[in-house]
């Protein structure tokens, strides 16, 4: 078996088994914990339309807070939209997910696919030169973060390197590149990487909690 | 206006508090295992998904007045809750298995050493969860982190020592025979007070700092639940709103405390309980009570603030206007405001009042919190820390260009009265409810 071969079978397989297994376990061993009723009296009959609006307003600051989180802001959603088109918008991208699910949509010229490879590519570069450089991102941060962080790029540094033929016979490294984004899988459930699913239940109980109590969040 | 020099002993008389607690006799392995029996308890699915959710953004930083005020990194809200979260990481997360192998297990040395960011860099205002992109409940973390340093007794001296004498029935020397006292006097000046009514609509609440230090506050309540001619008491036994065991975080005390005033309220048929202008006090009771006594409350709990508010907009409270020239900004209590969403109901009041109202740039559920709320201000090691985050009070006023600040919170208005002291800041500190009734229209 090749590495390609290897790359494209058991550690695909496996790595999406492992990603799959870990959310669930990670999310629903949070959510299920118990939780006593609140017995106090709310100011609103439901706390649903808090929890769904604070799903969907923390994707932007309030005004008050938005100068002080503009240059992380730009940083994080270049990473983020860039991330989005790199993986959803290339056309191999887009064949291996009709393969797997039979779901297909039209995708982006390489061309463009790569510009945002490299700017997502160049965010993360700036978004880590903060983290090393800001004295509460040095205090707050763990091994976990910088581990993160390689996981992340290393798919799109091997991707850009695929797709530019670079760094070696082409197979070499577009089976290094599937692995890297094998181990991202794996890494995934374990890692601050969850953050991707668990935002949705975090702020809708955030929402929740201030909601009953009549407070705009 | 306040007495200044009733003020200065005041503080004077804090500056000796601490040497007042009685030394705890636990052991370091007691402490440890109370304070973990507290997480275990603790630590639900809302708090789990928090502990979970963080990616170290740092952005809370830059929301926290004691972060702002002094620059420190350490100061960050979220590493507040570090050995919260190295404590869920090891013994309730998911993936526990796994972090067991490298995360350390928490010892009373860190316990020792978070005492610092929980309780005197940590106001539990709340405005952290109002910038975090991920949407955590910091300050509820750092309230279970207060829990569990309460019950392994190893709180500030001087928040033992108030936590201490209120599980004993009195605060800084008053219980009830000093209440009927003061009553007496104050009915001596002319003041009608309902005292110990069988039955009543609304059972008032006041606190010791009102009765000794802030009378105005008091005087001011009275005369106005008068004026509306609603049928209102206080009661000597019960008459206690501050909680003290909410401030240091032993739920027993703050169980015992609301409690008390919850089977008062019953015993008398009130249908609404009135909190005074004591910040905490509202959500000790207002949402903190109906839990800590097992069913909901048969009648409502409102901030004076709120209670005042309502009275204006329903026309049963008419004010006189003071006119435009007078410039007046307000601070919102975090407790009653961003906690309690006690937002509208205090503008109600200044706006009936017919002022130049100008609001600060973050106000209502954003606000800056002063410092001194959630036992701040009393603890004497933290005095510089508080001078700090206040110095963002005060700038945040003066860009208004406002001459009076107007707060109905006892604990704002003490860090307020004593942070314009240290710095020399010459506004107006007022008391919503002692504007009012200085302004009755009849």
């Amino acid at each position: 078996m090749s590495l390609l071969d290897f790359a494209r079978g058991p550690a695909m397989q496996w790595s999406l088994i492992i990603l799959v297994v870990g959310v669930t376990w990670r999310l629903f061993g949070a959510l299920l914990l118990m939780k006593k009723k609140d017995l106090s009296k709310a100011k609103v009959e439901s706390t649903t339309g808090a929890s769904i609006s604070t799903v969907f307003n923390r994707f932007w600051p309030k005004p008050q807070f938005a100068a002080q989180m503009s240059i992380t802001l730009l940083l994080a959603y270049t990473m983020h939209i860039g991330l989005f088109v790199v993986v959803f918008l290339f056309s191999p991208h887009i064949t291996l997910i009709t393969d797997m699910t039979g779901l297909s949509w039209s995708g982006l010229s390489g061309g463009v696919v790569m510009f945002f490879g490299a700017i997502t590519l160049a965010s993360m570069i700036a978004l880590l030169i903060r983290r090393l450089t800001s004295p509460v991102l040095k205090m707050i941060s763990t091994p976990g973060d910088y581990i993160s962080w390689l996981i992340t790029a290393l798919p799109v540094l091997t991707g850009l390197m695929a797709h530019a033929h670079f760094g070696g016979p082409y197979e070499t490294v577009l089976a290094i590149h599937m692995l890297t984004v094998e181990l991202l899988f794996i890494w995934f459930p374990f890692s601050k990487l969850m953050h991707a699913f668990l935002f949705i239940p975090s702020r809708a109980k955030l929402g929740a909690v201030f909601g009953r109590r009549g407070v705009k969040i | 206006m306040i007495d200044m020099e009733r003020f200065g002993q005041f503080r004077e008389g804090i500056k000796g508090l601490g040497s007042m607690a009685v030394p705890s006799t636990l052991s370091d392995d007691e402490k440890i295992a109370k304070a973990k029996q507290v997480f275990f308890r603790k630590i639900d699915s809302n708090m789990a998904i928090g502990l979970e959710s963080c990616i170290h953004c740092g952005h809370c930083a830059s929301a926290c007045h004691f972060h702002e005020g002094t620059g420190d990194a350490k100061y960050t809200p979220i590493r507040k809750l570090e050995l919260l979260k190295r404590f869920y990481r090891r013994e309730l997360s998911p993936m526990r298995w796994l972090h067991r192998l490298y995360t350390r297990d928490v010892t009373t040395q860190d316990l020792m050493q978070w005492q610092e960011l929980v309780y005197d860099s940590c106001t539990e205002c709340g405005r952290c969860s109002q910038i975090c992109p991920m949407g955590i409940n910091i300050a509820a973390g750092v309230n279970v982190m207060r829990e569990a340093m309460a019950d392994a007794q190893m709180i500030p001296d001087e928040l033992a020592a108030v936590e201490q004498e209120q599980c004993q029935g009195t605060l800084f020397g008053f219980g009830h025979d000093q209440f009927i006292e003061a009553v007496d006097a104050f009915r001596g000046q002319g003041l009608d007070i309902p005292l110990d009514k069988d039955k009543a609509d609304i059972l008032l609440l006041t606190t010791v700092v009102d009765i000794t230090l802030f009378t105005d506050a008091f005087i001011s309540t009275v005369k106005v639940m008068n004026n509306l001619g609603v049928n209102w008491t206080l009661r000597s036994c019960n008459f206690e709103a501050a909680n003290f065991g909410l401030l240091s975080g032993y739920e027993a005390l703050q169980k015992q405390a609301s409690d008390g005033i919850i089977k008062e309220a019953i015993s008398i048929g009130a249908k609404i309980v009135i909190t005074p202008e004591c910040g905490h006090a509202y959500p000790a009771l207002r949402w903190d009570g109906a839990n800590e006594y097992g069913q909901p409350l048969p009648f409502d709990v409102l901030a004076i603030s709120e209670f005042l508010g309502q009275q204006v907009n329903a026309g049963n409270l008419k004010l006189k206007p003071l006119g435009k020239d007078k410039k007046f900004t307000m601070h919102d209590p975090c407790k009653i405001a961003r906690h309690g969403g006690v937002i509208d109901e205090p503008r109600a009041v200044i706006n009936a009042l017919g002022v130049d109202f100008i609001e600060t740039e973050s106000s209502g559920e954003n606000n800056w919190c002063c410092g001194g709320g959630a036992g701040v201000f009393l603890i004497n090691r933290a005095s510089d820390l508080r001078e700090k985050a206040f110095s963002i009070k005060i700038n945040q006023v003066n860009d208004t260009g406002a001459d009076t600040v107007v707060m109905s919170c006892g604990s704002c208005r003490l860090n307020f009265i004593s942070g314009a002291d240290n710095a020399n800041w010459n506004k107006n500190i007022e008391s919503l409810v002692v504007l009012v009734a200085e302004n009755l229209a009849d």
